[in-house]
C-alpha cells in the first residue's frame, strides 16, 4: 500500500519506524505464527533482539538507562511491530505500561530495569493492601504466564499504591486461562493474592492510574493500527491476484468498498493516536483508543472475507488478526465503559 | 396456549413450549397440523437432549485438542447422534428417515439447537445432510435404496455413515456457486468420458465432513472450458481407487468439523454413479441444493449466535465485582438487540424452509413415493430396478415426479428466499458474538470461554455455502431482477458432449 504519511514525522521518528518495520519484517512476522501456535509458554527471546531499539525500557529517561522515548515514538514503534506480530507488541506495551506508575510517581526504577522481559501488569480485579501485604482477585493479566515481576495497581485510601510481587511470592497464585483466543505471545492468567508480600512499593496520587490507562488506551490503539494495516496488506494483495467471477477480486466494487474502509478507519486512527499524543489527556486517548480497536476489528473481520474460506484457516495467518483485534477492545476495561467515562470526562471540563 | 386447547391432545414440555415463543408461524401452524409440527418439536427436544449428554460436556475439549491435534475426530459423539438419528433428518420416511411433511424446517430447527451449544459437532450432521442433498434434489432413486438405505440400518446399529458434498475447488470458490460465475471460472477438476462411465481428476478443497464421509456427492465439469454447460454432479464411494483425503485444515472454528482437501487421481465413477443427466450439474446440483441448504446455514449462525447470547445472559447474571452487569441499563438493552436479532432471523430462515417445504414436502408424501415404497425391498434393490432407475427412462420418469409438484419458478424463489436468510443472519450473529464478547470484557469466566468459541464459529457462516456478497447478488439476480431461473431438469435433455 501507499506509505501513509506521517504528518509529524522528525528525521529521528522516520529512523524509528524504519528499524521497527524492519525488525517487525525480520524478526517478529516469520515468528508470529509460531508465537500464536505453540501451546507451551511462548519463547520471547526475539524480544531480547528488541533491546537494541530500547524499546524495552521505552519510557525511562536516558540518563536512566531506558530508551528516552515520548508516547507518540512509543506508539510508532508499537505500531510497526504490531504489524509483525500484535502478540508481541502486546507483550511488549505490556511491559512498558508496568514501568508508567513508577516513572509517573518518580519512584525507584531499579528493580523495574533489573527484572527480566516481560513485566505483568494488573490494574482492574478486586486487590486491596493491609498491613504491607497484597490480596484479592484479578481475572485479567496479559504476560502473567512468563513474567518475573507483577505490578498491582491498588487504591489506597485516597490515592494509589503500585506493589511489586515476584513471581515466586508465597501467596501469589498465577492460573493460566485454559484457552487464550487472541494477542497469544502475551500469555493471559488470572492472579489469586492471598496476603502477598511486595518487594517494592511506589505510593502516587490516583494520577498513576489514569496516567498508566492513557499509555494503554494508545498503545492498544497503535497495536490496533498494526493489525489493520496488515489485514489491508493482505487482502489487497490477495484480491489482486484472485480470479473469481470472471475477474480479478479487487475489481469488484462491495470488496473495493471494504478495503477502502480499512484505509480510511487507518488514516482515522492514526491521526487520532497523533492527536490525543499532542494533547496529552486521558479523554482524547479513550476516544483514540475506542475508535482505532472497533475498526481493527472491523478491517479483520473484512480482511477473512475477502480470503473467503482461506482466510478462515490458521495456516494463512489472517483469521489470528481477528482473534488479536477482538482482545485489543477490552483491556483493562471494555470499549463501552471507556465511552461512559468519556463522557464524564468531557463534562468535568 | 388457552387452558381449553390443552385438553386435547399431549401437553408440550418445556422445551416445546419454547420453541412454539421462538417460531409463532410453527404455533399457528400446528392448530392445523398438530401432528406434523410436534414431530419437529420431538426432534428439536432430542438434539437437546443430545447436546445435554453428549455434545456439550466435551465441546470446548474438542475445539481444543483439534488445535494441537488437527487429525483428531470425536466418533464417540457422533455415535452417540446415532441414537437420535441425527443421521436420519434428511432422509425421506419412505426410505426409513425422518423427512416428510417438512424436512427443510426440521432441519433448520435441528440445526439451530445443535449448534447452540457446538456448532463444530452440529455441523458434522449439518454437512451430511448436505451430502445427501443431491441425492434427493435429482431424483436418484436409484440410490436410495442403496446409500440412504445404509445410512439408515447402519445408525440404528450405531454406526454413522457420513456422507460430504464437494463443490469447492483451489481456484474457484465463489465461482462454482452461481452460473453466470461458473461460465467464466478456471475449473481445476474434470471428468473425462470413458467406456461406461467418467474418470475423474484434480482437487476439491475445504470440503466438511470430506475425510469421515463414506459417500460424497460431487460436481465437475466434463469440459473444463466450458464449465456451465458440462457441469455434472456425481455420487463417489470412499473406496473407489485413486481417491484419498491429503489433508485437513486447522480452522479458526466449528473446529469438530475436519475440512477437507480431496484428491482425484483417474478415479473411475460408472454411469450409474451419475446423478441428474450431464449438464445439469448447476441447476440441479448446485441451485437446489442450496435453495435447501441456505436456510440450513441461517439456522447454524443463528443456534451460534444464540450460544453467545445464553452464555452472556448467565454471565451477566453473575456479580462480578459487588454488582451484576444485568444490573445496567446498556446490557439490558444489549440483550434486547441480541433477542431482536435473532428474532429476525427465524422469521427469514423459518419462512425460507416452509416455503421449501411447500414442495419438498409434498414430493415426500406424495401417493406416487410412498406407493413405491410399499413394494418390497428385494424388489426395489433389484439389479433390474437399479438398472431401469439410473437409465435414462428411469430417470426421466422421477424427474416427471418432481416436475410435475416443483416448477422452475417455485424452485427460483426458494433460493431467494433461503439467499436473504442466509447473508441476514449470519451477519445477525457476527454482530451478536462481537458485542457479547466485547461487553464481557476482561473476564476469567468460563462463560468468555464460550462466547470466545461462538465468535470464531460464527465468521464461517459469512463465508460457507457461497460468501455473503455472493449470497446478495443471487437474492438480486433471482428475486430481484429476475435474471436467473433455477431450471428443474427436463427429461430427455440433449447430450452435452
Amino acid at each position: 500500500m501507499a506509505r501513509i504519511v506521517d504528518i509529524k514525522e522528525t528525521e529521528e521518528r522516520r529512523i524509528l519506524r524504519d528499524t521497527a518495520a524492519d525488525y517487525a519484517a525480520k524478526v517478529l512476522a516469520p515468528e508470529a505464527e509460531q508465537l500464536d501456535k505453540t501451546w507451551e509458554l511462548p519463547v520471547l527471546d526475539s524480544m531480547n533482539k528488541a533491546a537494541d531499539l530500547g524499546v524495552l525500557q521505552a519510557l525511562v529517561s536516558e540518563e536512566a538507562g531506558g530508551g528516552g522515548f515520548d508516547t507518540y515514538a512509543f506508539c510508532v514503534a508499537l505500531e510497526e511491530m504490531a504489524v509483525g506480530s500484535a502478540g508481541a507488541a502486546a507483550a511488549l506495551l505490556i511491559h512498558n505500561a508496568a514501568m508508567v506508575p513508577a516513572i509517573h510517581a518518580d519512584g525507584e526504577l531499579q528493580p523495574l530495569l533489573d527484572a527480566k522481559f516481560p513485566l505483568s501488569l494488573a490494574c482492574s480485579g478486586t486487590l486491596s493492601i493491609s498491613g504491607g501485604n497484597v490480596s484479592g482477585h484479578v481475572p485479567w493479566a496479559f504476560n502473567a504466564q512468563a513474567a518475573s515481576l507483577f505490578i498491582l495497581l491498588i487504591s489506597e485510601g485516597e490515592g494509589m499504591v503500585a506493589a511489586m510481587v515476584e513471581a515466586g511470592a508465597e501467596g501469589l497464585a498465577i492460573k493460566p486461562h485454559p484457552y487464550q483466543m487472541g494477542l497469544r505471545a502475551a500469555r493471559v492468567a488470572s492472579l489469586e493474592l492471598n496476603g502477598a508480600a511486595p518487594t517494592a512499593v511506589v505510593r502516587g496520587g490516583e494520577s498513576m492510574l489514569s496516567e498508566c490507562e492513557r499509555f494503554l488506551h494508545l498503545g492498544f490503539a497503535a497495536i490496533s493500527v498494526g493489525i489493520s494495516r496488515n489485514g489491508f496488506a493482505a487482502a489487497h494483495a490477495y484480491a489482486r491476484e484472485r480470479y473469481q467471477g470472471g475477474d480479478m477480486i479487487i475489481n469488484h466494487q462491495a470488496l473495493r468498498i471494504m478495503m477502502a474502509d480499512m484505509v480510511s478507519g487507518i488514516e482515522m486512527s492514526r491521526a487520532m493516536i497523533a492527536s490525543a499524543c499532542e494533547q496529552g489527556d486521558l479523554a482524547s486517548a479513550i476516544a483514540c483508543r475506542i475508535e482505532a480497536t472497533d475498526r481493527a476489528l472491523r478491517s479483520a473481520t473484512d480482511a477473512v472475507q475477502v480470503h473467503g474460506g482461506i482466510g478462515y484457516m490458521e495456516d494463512y495467518g489472517i483469521e489470528r488478526l481477528m482473534r488479536d483485534a477482538a482482545y485489543c477492545q477490552i483491556y483493562p476495561r471494555t470499549n463501552e465503559e471507556y465511552r461512559l467515562e468519556l463522557l464524564d470526562l468531557v463534562e468535568q471540563q | 396456549m388457552g387452558r381449553g386447547r390443552q385438553m386435547f391432545g399431549p401437553v408440550l414440555s418445556e422445551r416445546g413450549k419454547r420453541v412454539m415463543e421462538d417460531y409463532p408461524t410453527l404455533a399457528a401452524l400446528r392448530q392445523h397440523d398438530r401432528r406434523g409440527i410436534d414431530r419437529i418439536i420431538k426432534v428439536v427436544e432430542d438434539c437437546t437432549e443430545f447436546n445435554r449428554r453428549y455434545a456439550g460436556p466435551i465441546a470446548l475439549e474438542v475445539d481444543e485438542r483439534i488445535g494441537r491435534d488437527p487429525d483428531y475426530f470425536n466418533w464417540d459423539v457422533i455415535k452417540a447422534g446415532c441414537q437420535y438419528r441425527l443421521l436420519s433428518i434428511p432422509i425421506p420416511e419412505g426410505v426409513g428417515g425422518l423427512a416428510s411433511r417438512y424436512p427443510v424446517t426440521t432441519a433448520v430447527l435441528a440445526l439451530e439447537e445443535l449448534c447452540s451449544t457446538c456448532s463444530g459437532i452440529g455441523v458434522v450432521f449439518g454437512a451430511h445432510s448436505l451430502g445427501v442433498l443431491p441425492l434427493l434434489t435429482s431424483g436418484a432413486m436409484a440410490h436410495w435404496d442403496t446409500v440412504l438405505h445404509e445410512i439408515v440400518t447402519e445408525e440404528k446399529k450405531g454406526n454413522p455413515v457420513i456422507m460430504a458434498y464437494a463443490i469447492t475447488e483451489p481456484s474457484a470458490g465463489t465461482d462454482v456457486e452461481e452460473p453466470e460465475f461458473l461460465a467464466v471460472g478456471k475449473i481445476g477438476m474434470e471428468a473425462k468420458r470413458t467406456k461406461g462411465g467418467y474418470v475423474l481428476n484434480g482437487r476439491k478443497c475445504f470440503i466438511s465432513n470430506g475425510r469421515e464421509a463414506k459417500y460424497i456427492t460431487l460436481t465437475a465439469a466434463l469440459d473444463r472450458n466450458r464449465p456451465l454447460e458440462t457441469w455434472t454432479t456425481f455420487l463417489i464411494d470412499r473406496d473407489m481407487p485413486g481417491y484419498s483425503t491429503p489433508r485437513v485444515e486447522i480452522k479458526m472454528g466449528q473446529r469438530a468439523t475436519h475440512a477437507t482437501e480431496l484428491l482425484f487421481e483417474d478415479v473411475f465413477v460408472p454411469d450409474s454413479h451419475v446423478l441428474g443427466y450431464p449438464g445439469d450439474g448447476m441447476s440441479n446440483g448446485i441451485l437446489m441444493v442450496m435453495a435447501a441448504s441456505r436456510s440450513p446455514i441461517a439456522a447454524i449462525a443463528t443456534g451460534i449466535a444464540r450460544g453467545a447470547y445464553e452464555h452472556f445472559l448467565a454471565w451477566a447474571h453473575t456479580t462480578r465485582n459487588g454488582h451484576k452487569p444485568i444490573e445496567e441499563e446498556r446490557i439490558c438493552m444489549a440483550a434486547a438487540d441480541m433477542n431482536a436479532m435473532m428474532a429476525q432471523n427465524r422469521s427469514l430462515f423459518v419462512n425460507a424452509a416452509l416455503a421449501a417445504d411447500s414442495a419438498f414436502g409434498k414430493i415426500f408424501t406424495s401417493p406416487l413415493i410412498k406407493s413405491t415404497y410399499l413394494t418390497p425391498r428385494p424388489i426395489r434393490a433389484s439389479k433390474p430396478v437399479f438398472s431401469l432407475l439410473t437409465s435414462k427412462y428411469g430417470k426421466a420418469f422421477v424427474n416427471g415426479v418432481f416436475r410435475f409438484f416443483v416448477s422452475d419458478e417455485d424452485m427460483t424463489y426458494f433460493l431467494a428466499m433461503a439467499s436473504m436468510a442466509k447473508f441476514a443472519s449470519s451477519d445477525n450473529a457476527m454482530r451478536i458474538t462481537s458485542r457479547a464478547l466485547e461487553l464481557m470484557g476482561a473476564d476469567d469466566s468460563e462463560h468468555r470461554r464460550w462466547v470466545e468459541k461462538c465468535f470464531r464459529d460464527a465468521k464461517l457462516t459469512q463465508i460457507y455455502e457461497g460468501t455473503n456478497q455472493l449470497n446478495r447478488l443471487c437474492l438480486y439476480a433471482s428475486h430481484i431482477s429476475r435474471e436467473l431461473t433455477v431450471e428443474v431438469p427436463h427429461p430427455f435433455k440433449a447430450e452435452v458432449i
